[in-house]
């Protein structure tokens, strides 16, 4: 026994090709002599190493009678979820680049229909980008699917704040619901417009929205927004030859609940404008932000609580009341300290001064 | 004279959006309350199955489909208001009502029930979605408008609880002595569990409700476990 292993150690492979290895390489029987597989040197067939390999036995799941509806439904879930996802991850960036515009607006100093030109043009290019993303989710969202991913669309409240604040900056008047969905359609449209541009054949996978035939059927009420979107839509038509793009539309509670954080914004911009201009904003003669914040502030006391989310509600309304407070205060210091200042006073700005006005 | 802060108009506007919302709520919360009782009778006479033996199923199975047409009519209505509105706008309302609802059709079919002309009754029927759909006439999984239907959701979930009832009935037909009933239910609910682990779940209610599934599967195991120790399986369900 000892002996044997002794002798075959030093040249096993050759041994065995030597052995067994010739008749291979004239085997005609199985028909494929000069293609198919490579050789070694010897002649033998290499096909386990660099050749076809036979393909591997799939692995075997258990299967039963229900395993083809599982796995039916698991795809149609796994749709929605991806769906989800990819809506809350864009979602999160509409947010970001909203809370953008809120702060760049914050450092407005007074109501004006034409905004400091370095604030408008962030604006605008924050908006561009908005715009791309939101083409980007309208797709995910058309008919059905508007409420169903509702949770995930959080951006869109913040999208109406930052543009109510924007609009109350201009014009000292709330933006009404109509306006904004026709703006934030708008934005969708141009967004839709751009990435087309950049990727001609991008056949993009509507997935659920090829069968709604109008998009705009699905914001309902929203619809009277006026006769200006409807041209806009049929150019669009006409030059793209194509259906035309999804449009991201925005509910009722998406400006409620922004108009409520705009009355927050309202205080911010009240509190920093009066303490660094020395004037309550607005037309002085005529209605200043306090009016404004009075009137907002009855506006949401008389409406009814909206069903669903109660307690949100509550918590906004009273987040708006302290608001209402902080700005009625400012109304007061003003009126009472204003008078003491000289005509054209303004505070030395150069030197560091927290607000004398400020709560 | 500068526009006012706020359209006058909007006021009226929005308030009136607002009362609509709450009182399509209130209608709706009307009809799942009576969906509700509704289902309640019948999974209370579907409870009885598990002091029933299979002899006379079809007496028990006959007044479960009574609790079932009432069900489905009420879900006729139901389904009827709610396609006016945006169909996930409010549709966590009845989510659990209904699904309680479809639980009772799918272990009233499985247990012989809800047979036709063309499918007659047979123990050990799973209903699919689609079938559940049609037992209830209204659409399922629908994607291409905006109605009331059954989602997969639900389905799974009220699968999942048809699970924890068989398991339960696994056990109490053995001290029926139908033992065979146990093994079918066994095998039964095995099949599923492997169905559901095909899922790719997130970390939400379905997932939470899921793991429960395993402890049917548990539960059904040693029954079955019992039975064989005993040498107590049927011959023809042992090979």
């Amino acid at each position: 026994m000892e002996g044997r292993k002794m002798d075959e150690a030093p040249a096993p492979k050759r041994a065995k090709i030597v052995s067994e290895g010739t008749p291979k390489p004239i085997d005609n029987s199985t028909g494929n002599t000069m293609s198919g597989f490579k050789r070694d040197r010897q002649g033998n067939e290499k096909r386990f190493n660099n050749g076809p390999r036979p393909a591997p036995k799939p692995k075997v799941a258990v299967r039963n009678a229900y395993t083809p509806m599982f796995e039916q439904l698991r795809d149609e879930l796994d749709a929605h979820h991806d769906r989800r996802d990819r809506l809350g991850k864009v979602s999160r960036d509409v947010t970001g680049l909203s809370k953008k515009i809120i702060f760049a607006l914050q450092r407005v100093r007074t109501i004006n229909p034409d905004l400091p030109p370095q604030i408008q043009a962030e604006v605008d290019s924050r908006l561009a980008e908005i715009s791309k993303l939101l083409a980007v989710m309208a797709p995910d969202v058309q008919g059905i699917n508007r409420y169903r991913y509702s949770r995930s669309l959080m951006c869109l409240e913040e999208l109406a704040e930052a543009l109510t604040f924007a609009h109350y900056l201009k014009t000292q008047t709330l933006l009404k619901p109509e306006e904004l969905s026709a703006f934030v359609e708008e934005l969708t449209r141009q967004g839709a417009v751009v990435s087309e541009e950049k990727e001609k054949d991008k056949d993009e996978p509507m997935p659920d929205a090829s069968n709604t035939p109008a998009p705009a059927a699905a914001s309902g009420h929203r619809e009277a927004t006026g006769n200006d979107p409807e041209p806009a839509e049929n150019e669009q038509q006409q030059h793209q030859s194509e259906l035309e793009p999804p449009i991201m539309s925005t509910t009722e509670d998406d400006y409620l609940y922004g108009v409520f954080d705009l009355s927050g914004e309202m205080m911010r911009f009240a509190t920093t404008s009066t303490a660094l201009t020395g004037k309550m904003a607005g037309a002085e003669d005529e209605r200043t932000i306090v009016e404004d914040m009075h009137e907002l502030g009855s506006f949401f006391e008389m409406l009814p609580t909206k069903a669903g989310d109660r307690k949100q509600w509550e918590k906004k309304l009273d987040v708006m009341r302290q608001s209402v407070r902080k700005v009625e205060r400012l109304g007061y210091d003003r009126k009472i300290r204003g008078s003491e200042r000289p005509q054209g006073w303004v505070p030395d700005l150069t030197v560091d001064q927290p607000g004398e006005d400020e709560e | 004279m500068a526009p006012p802060m706020i359209d006058p108009a909007l006021f009226d506007q929005l308030k009136e959006n607002i009362e609509k919302d709450g009182s399509i709520r209130k209608d709706l919360e009307q009809i799942i309350e009576e969906l509700n009782q509704n289902v309640s009778y019948t999974q209370g006479v579907l409870s009885k199955v598990h002091s029933t033996p299979r002899s006379k199923y079809p007496a028990l199975l006959s007044q479960v489909e009574g609790g079932i047409k009432k069900e489905l009519e009420t879900t006729t209505r139901l389904s009827r208001f709610a396609s006016q509105h945006p169909y996930y706008k409010y549709n966590y309302k009845w989510g659990r009502t209904l699904q309680d609802g479809i639980a009772t059709v799918l272990l009233c079919a499985w247990l012989g029930g809800m047979g036709s002309d063309s499918k007659p009754g047979e123990v050990g029927r799973l209903l699919t979605l689609e079938e559940v759909g049609e037992v209830f006439g209204v659409p399922v999984n629908l994607k291409d408008r905006d109605a009331f239907h059954i989602t997969i959701e639900e389905y799974l979930l009220a699968l999942i609880s048809v699970i924890e009832d068989l398991s339960r009935l696994a056990m109490n037909s053995v001290t029926l002595g139908d033992t065979e009933l146990a093994v079918q239910i066994s095998g039964f609910v095995k099949d599923l569990h492997g169905g559901f682990q095909m899922l790719n779940l997130k970390n939400d209610i379905l997932r939470k409700r899921t793991d429960s599934v395993k402890y049917a599967v548990k539960k059904v195991e040693d029954v079955v476990y019992d039975l064989s120790l005993r040498n107590l399986i049927p011959a023809k369900e042992a090979q």
